[in-house]
């Protein structure tokens, strides 16, 4: 009896430390998305309630912030770097996967460890390469510069998706009479396809969120969304209620794509280490 | 139809060798079982005839041509795979017609092909379904259909049956061995299951440590064991193993002596006799005397356990015998039922 | 065409493109570390000591910006920020993480509802969490200021932003709600591998929970924990986005982590082999995790 009124209060008192950790995760998004929908001068007040409104979403597409050209050019950037990068990170993760290669080990660490060059280190170097070839402020650089961001990331991610593929299958259809390259297009793309589009859009929110290159590579053409942000500034002072909505842009379609992939989201991260 | 000629191959991955050259002649329409432990190097054999591993060194034949150079898919073998290794992102139907599609067969021939291969194997109500709404058997069956919808050279199966349950691995065993024999294919299959090595094998290939180590029709390995190794594998329960002497036509173990027809004279050697050619007596009356550790019954016959000095016998009695644990009871058994082997070289003598 | 061949083709073009993308600037840098290139001033790179000219015996002057890095008291101030940021960082958020782990592993519907948000925070651009950081941060109508000062009263009237300590532990905070829902998933995953029926046979044998907690679900834990960890000390080693939009190093240098050192000095002062030279002091600890971390993992096959 008294051991069951124990269980109770520990049940409850769980519910309610899960239920904090579950505040402060959602308050802040939620400070963030409201502000979205405030006038300015609610914006300085905190009200939880306030008269919505739709204005700051047709504020910043309007000049001088012009957030459309931003928002098309973190797609842009964002998306090309994903479409270079998954084919040869498939490639290669297949190779890694499947075959015993010449310096395996050596050729799998090197790819990997650029995942933990600090970027502020790389920066430098690219920074004068694309003044010297005119490419500053490009999303063309931006593109270049993401790749050696995504690509190990792509290849870990995608390798440890096709090692959970069962080689039985394959070998039969190399049995059945298929040729190396049909059993690639055949059997394995469509047993790993849903870990290639998993990688696909994990590597597309990690460039979306790229702050550290951008920021140094452009200034207004090739900016992209998370620079934007800085740019809410005017004479009385920072715009947050722009920033906001800024915010809401930048977040809500990474969440979407988050939510999709939710199930192997950790362990795209972890570089597969946690399985 | 074509036979199987494996000449002195090996195959080695660093230091570890796997396969150490190794000779065989399988015959055309022959079904073949290579049966032995993990890790024997019977599986790698296998690979290597389909392709999917390169001999290190040796030559593999396939009828007359030599395929050391060709790809898999160009060998005309098929395989089934222990884990089935079925296409999950395709319905039956086309696993089953894959063969067909890569190998260019006219797409008019296809679905009368796969037709008849799933009628084959009973699969015909399951077309549309994908592998993983089957069971174990049925994906069995999907696996066979593929390998027997083009009429292949040579069939190769990789333990085929061991993951299926008991019962069905069974009723599976017949329908291999009905299968094979109304193809007439050369069949090479791989498996660690003495029964399914004995019921369905034309020859039997023993293999140990990357080499043959006996070679013949499944009652010749049973009735005649070539070394220690085989004797010990074969036979389930296995056939006893007593380490003794041989001296002037006698076998001295430390707790009894029986004379046996034999000149050599060894410090070392072993005596085998099968659990079914021991009787067991009043301990008076037997060869042998002994306690007994341990009486089960298997349903269509018993096996009692008993000590003798050192060793550990089975023997295998009527289904209605009992007796009780730690009681003296004697063995007798014939002499001319008993193998000797020379622990030296673990070859019968 | 045989697979021997093939194998290198397909790791050929990712191979040389992170060869190009990443060892390339990597030896750059490391080429520019010795030399002096003011941009601002020069078209041109110079190096920092001509044999011919200046002498055999002069060498050390190559190493002059390393020697200028290391006399800087800014430099050590950022290296005593970055550390002190990594650590509490680290403490703090795996710590959370853990405890968040344990509570959020038994599964039900409400708990898997709860391990769905943890994504959020994770899907976030920092960019974006340090300026909305520093917009609940503001004194007056800040969200953070309000919330804080009414559960403590001493916390009412801080100046979060424009205090030295207040300002890093902002950013510690910031950087702890971004990463503490990552790493509880990490950590249940490890839970979920932790073999039950050990802690059964613990609980038969008579353990308490906690004893169970201890003595089986702990040490099988531990592995994941490791990766935790140093995953989280590499992030937080190289932490730059939230500073650059919170605090931007303030106030003062208060919170100038060692990256935003390097991209002060590389792109404000533009002084490319100086940031070089200092960038190479980050790689050699990052060096080291990253060593750590690579054995853990491969370990682990």
């Amino acid at each position: 009896m008294g051991n069951s009124i124990r269980k109770q209060v520990a049940d409850l008192f769980q519910f309610a430390l899960i239920l904090c950790a579950a505040v402060v995760i959602l308050v802040p998004i939620y400070w963030i998305a409201s502000g979205a929908f405030k006038q300015q001068v609610d914006v300085f007040q905190l009200k939880l309630l306030f008269t919505p409104t739709l204005a700051n979403f047709n504020e910043i597409f309007r000049s001088p912030y012009n957030l459309h050209e931003k928002l098309l050019n973190s797609t842009l950037v964002a998306g090309t770097t994903v479409i270079v990068a998954i084919p040869m990170a498939t490639m290669a993760a297949y190779s890694f996967s499947r075959f015993r290669l010449r310096f395996e080990r050596t050729m799998f660490l090197m790819i990997l460890s650029t995942q933990f060059v600090p970027a502020v280190v790389i920066v430098l170097p690219y920074f004068l390469l694309f003044r010297d070839l005119g490419l500053l402020d490009t999303r063309l650089a931006l593109v270049l510069v993401n790749l050696s961001l995504i690509l190990p990331f792509a290849i870990w991610m995608i390798k440890g998706f096709i090692d959970g593929i069962p080689l039985d299958t394959e070998e039969a259809a190399l049995v059945d009479g298929s040729s190396r390259l049909q059993v690639i297009w055949n059997i394995v793309l469509p047993m790993a396809l849903p870990g290639i589009l998993t990688a696909a859009i994990f590597c597309f929110i990690l460039a979306w969120n790229e702050f550290l290159f951008a920021v140094i590579i452009t200034n207004s053409k090739a900016v992209t969304m998370p620079v934007g942000l800085s740019l809410f500034h005017a004479e009385e002072g920072v715009l947050w209620h722009l920033i906001s909505a800024a915010g809401i842009l930048i977040m809500l379609p990474m969440f979407g794509l988050a939510m999709i992939i939710q199930k192997h989201f950790v362990q795209g991260m972890t570089l597969g280490a946690v399985r | 139809m074509a036979s199987v000629t494996l000449k002195g191959i090996t195959k080695r991955w660093n230091e570890f060798v796997a396969v150490r050259d190794l000779s065989l002649l399988i015959e055309d329409q022959e079904f073949l079982v290579l049966l032995g432990p993990s890790g024997c190097g019977k599986t790698t054999t296998m690979r290597m005839i389909a392709g999917l591993e390169e001999p290190t060194l040796g030559e593999v034949f396939i009828g007359d041509r030599k395929v050391n150079d060709d790809l898999p898919k160009d060998r005309d073998v098929a395989m089934v795979f222990q884990n089935y290794g079925l296409y999950p992102h395709l319905s039956v139907y086309e696993n089953i017609r894959y063969p067909l599609k890569v190998r260019k067969v006219p797409k008019s021939l296809h679905s009368e092909k796969v037709r008849q291969a799933a009628e084959k194997v009973q699969l015909d109500h399951l077309l549309e379904r994908k592998p993983r709404e089957l069971s174990g058997g049925q994906r069995q069956r999907v696996a066979l259909a593929r390998a027997i919808v083009r009429t292949p050279t040579v069939f190769l199966m990789d333990e085929p049956l061991s993951n299926l349950d008991a019962k069905l691995r069974v009723t599976m065993r017949a329908e291999l061995k009905h299968l094979q024999h109304e193809l007439k294919i050369t069949t090479v299959y791989v498996t660690h299951d003495q029964i399914e090595a004995m019921t369905l094998a034309d020859r039997v290939a023993v293999m140990d440590h990357g080499i043959i180590s006996q070679l013949g029709p499944p009652e010749e390995i049973y009735n005649d064991p070539a070394n220690l190794f085989v004797a010990g594998f074969i036979g389930s329960p296995p056939m006893n193993l007593m380490k003794g002497k041989l001296h002037d036509n006698n076998f001295q173990h430390p707790n009894f002596s029986i004379s046996i027809n034999h000149e050599a004279n060894l410090e070392e050697a072993t005596l085998g006799i099968r659990p079914e050619d021991l009787i067991l007596c009043a301990a008076q009356k037997g060869v042998l005397q002994g306690t007994v550790y341990a009486h089960e019954l298997t349903g269509e016959s018993t096996l009692t356990t008993i000590n003798v000095g050192p060793d550990r016998l089975t023997i295998r009695g009527p289904k209605e015998f009992k007796i009780n644990i730690d009681e003296a009871v004697g063995v007798q058994f014939e002499a001319s039922k008993c193998f000797l082997f020379s622990n030296q070289t673990g070859e019968r003598i | 065409m045989r697979d021997r061949h093939l194998k290198y083709l397909f790791v050929l073009p990712a191979l040389v493109l992170v060869l190009v993308t990443s060892f390339w600037p990597l030896l750059q840098s490391f080429w520019l570390s010795f030399r002096e290139w003011k941009l601002s001033r020069a078209r041109e790179s110079r190096p920092l000591w001509e044999p011919e000219f200046d002498g055999w015996e002069t060498w050390p002057y190559l190493l002059e910006n390393y020697q200028r890095a290391l006399e800087d008291d800014l430099l050590w101030n950022s290296v005593q920020v970055t550390t002190t940021f990594m650590f509490a960082s680290v403490i703090v958020s795996v710590g959370l993480a853990l405890g968040l782990a344990l509570l959020l592993a038994p599964g039900g519907k409400f708990r898997l509802t709860v391990r769905t948000l943890l994504i959020l925070p994770f899907a976030m651009s920092p960019a974006l969490i340090g300026i909305s950081w520093r917009f609940m941060f503001q004194p007056d109508f800040g969200l953070f200021q309000a919330v804080f000062g009414a559960v403590v009263p001493g916390l009412a009237d801080v100046d979060w932003l424009g205090d030295p300590t207040f300002a890093l532990i902002a950013i510690i905070g910031s950087d702890v709600w971004h990463w503490t829902p990552y790493l509880t998933l990490v950590f249940i995953g490890g839970l979920a591998n932790v073999p039950r029926d050990a802690q059964e046979a613990a609980m038969i044998d008579g353990a308490s929970s906690w004893r169970v907690f201890v003595d089986v679900t702990l040490p099988a834990l531990i592995p994941v924990l490791a990766v935790g960890i140093i995953l989280k000390s590499i992030f937080s080693l190289k932490m730059f986005d939230q500073v650059y939009m919170l605090t931007n190093g303030g106030p003062g240098n208060a919170t100038q982590t060692l990256a935003h050192y390097i991209y002060f000095h590389g792109f404000k002062y533009y002084d490319m082999g100086y940031a070089s030279a200092v960038s190479y002091l980050l790689v050699i600890p990052m060096l080291g995790l990253t060593w750590l971390y690579m054995k853990l993992v491969f370990l682990k096959r």
